[in-house]
């Protein structure tokens, strides 16, 4: 019995049981949040953030995610010259952890969450327990890609000897910034409980 | 409603109803096998010790330096706001504001109100703030990106180790101890425990509905 034919929502902060009528909202008795019988518009706006954050994958991408000026002039990387340089200096599992982090994750993350929409939006209903555990892997993997980012704010912190050394962040950083926060919000705004809304063989 | 406890899944929007007394462990739905909620002992006094505890570390990681980096003699550290006012200062404006949110206002927010609705259910003095403490919590939950700083650390680290040498500051090993910290209390957390007492406590806002 799901909650959604009995007419019943659940609050998404306390998760207390709530009376609904479709396409009204309600606030939760307990704590006051509004309760939505799915999160409304969720497919939309799902899909308008996975695509805005594709087209910024690109600059992220293209752009330098720090500059490092030395007295002998100024060194720029992007992520993928970054990975080639560690795999070439012979720290593999840095390259790993940066090309897993950095072009892997956000790259599934966006394919997971496109391969989602498309699903529900054809009411497709097979393999349904395979794609919520692809939803939970997509929640939980989504800050990860945060490393690059931080990474560059460390290395700015630490390498600042004035103009012996100094780097600065390039503008690949905040596209990438950008695809990070975009994907999570994307992610937070397709409701899971869609998937089980498809009617068809099990 | 205190023989049975009635759920709805989150992830598939099941209907389940528990008998009470519950057991100890984790119950996921029949449906999915997504977690519907987790039953441990003391669960509640854990997490005001942890999150005293969380806080001591973090205002400790805060103020003294996490690394400190040298290179033919010149030294450099670093607190968690040195990389933020670089940042500032060279106008990397949306940066700076980003790693200052997700690195030291919202883990500092959370550890801080946790400690305030853990310390009240505690020690059973409720207040009527504790809602919008405990929805603000939920909502900044996802946006704390502690753990993912502390990656990013040590990929620096292993980075600048090749140009100089990197001596670890105090506050480094305050925060490789807040985080697992913070990853256990997460674990062991319910929110449906937590929102039971307040329910009993009688702070709810609005009249309650029939089911």
């Amino acid at each position: 019995m799901r909650a959604i034919d009995r007419d019943i929502a659940c609050c998404p902060v306390c998760h207390e049981l709530v009376k609904i009528k479709r396409g009204n909202k309600e606030y939760c008795p307990r704590c006051g949040t509004v309760v939505h019988l799915r999160k409304p518009g969720s497919l939309t706006v799902s899909l308008a953030l996975v695509i805005a954050s594709i087209i910024l994958y690109i600059p992220a991408n293209l752009y330098p995610m720090m500059h490092v000026q030395t007295f002998a002039g100024t060194e720029s990387d992007t992520i993928i010259s970054g990975i080639i340089y560690f795999f070439e200096s012979g720290s593999y599992l840095i390259a790993f952890v940066i090309l897993i982090a950095s072009i892997v994750v956000p790259f599934i993350k966006m394919v997971i969450i496109l391969y989602l929409i498309y699903s529900v939006y054809k009411g497709k209903a097979e393999d349904k327990e395979h794609k919520l555990r692809l939803y939970v892997l997509t929640e939980i993997i989504g800050k990860w890609s945060m490393v690059d980012v931080y990474v560059v704010a460390i290395m700015i912190a630490l390498v600042h000897f004035g103009a012996l050394t100094q780097i600065k962040a390039g503008a690949g950083a905040i596209f990438f910034l950008g695809v990070v926060i975009l994907t999570m919000l994307s992610a937070m705004s397709f409701d899971s409980r869609l998937i089980w809304d498809m009617k068809g063989k099990e | 409603m205190k023989t049975h406890r009635h759920l709805c899944c989150h992830a598939c929007d099941e209907l389940v109803t528990i008998k009470l007394p519950e057991k100890e462990g984790r119950y996921r739905c029949p449906t999915c096998g997504h977690t519907l909620f987790k039953n441990y002992k003391n669960s509640i006094e854990k997490s005001y010790a942890i999150s005293i505890a969380s806080l001591i570390l973090f205002i400790v990681a805060n103020y003294f330096p996490i690394l400190t980096f040298s290179v033919i003699g010149q030294n450099s550290t670093a607190t968690f706001m040195t990389a933020i006012e670089y940042l500032y200062r060279d106008g990397d404006y949306i940066m700076a504001i980003a790693v200052l949110m997700t690195t030291i206002v919202v883990p500092f927010t959370f550890i801080l109100f946790a400690m305030i609705v853990f310390g009240m259910l505690y020690h059973g003095k409720i207040y009527p703030i504790i809602i919008p403490m405990l929805r603000i919590i939920e909502d900044l939950r996802p946006w704390g990106m502690l753990d993912v700083f502390l990656i990013g650390v040590l990929v620096s680290v292993v980075k600048l180790v090749k140009m100089g040498t990197i001596h670890f500051g105090i506050s480094f090993w305050a925060f490789v101890s807040l985080v697992p910290l913070m990853a256990y209390a997460h674990m062991i957390l319910d929110p449906h425990k937590v929102w039971e007492i307040i329910e009993d406590a009688g702070m709810c806002l609005y009249q309650k509905e029939h089911k």
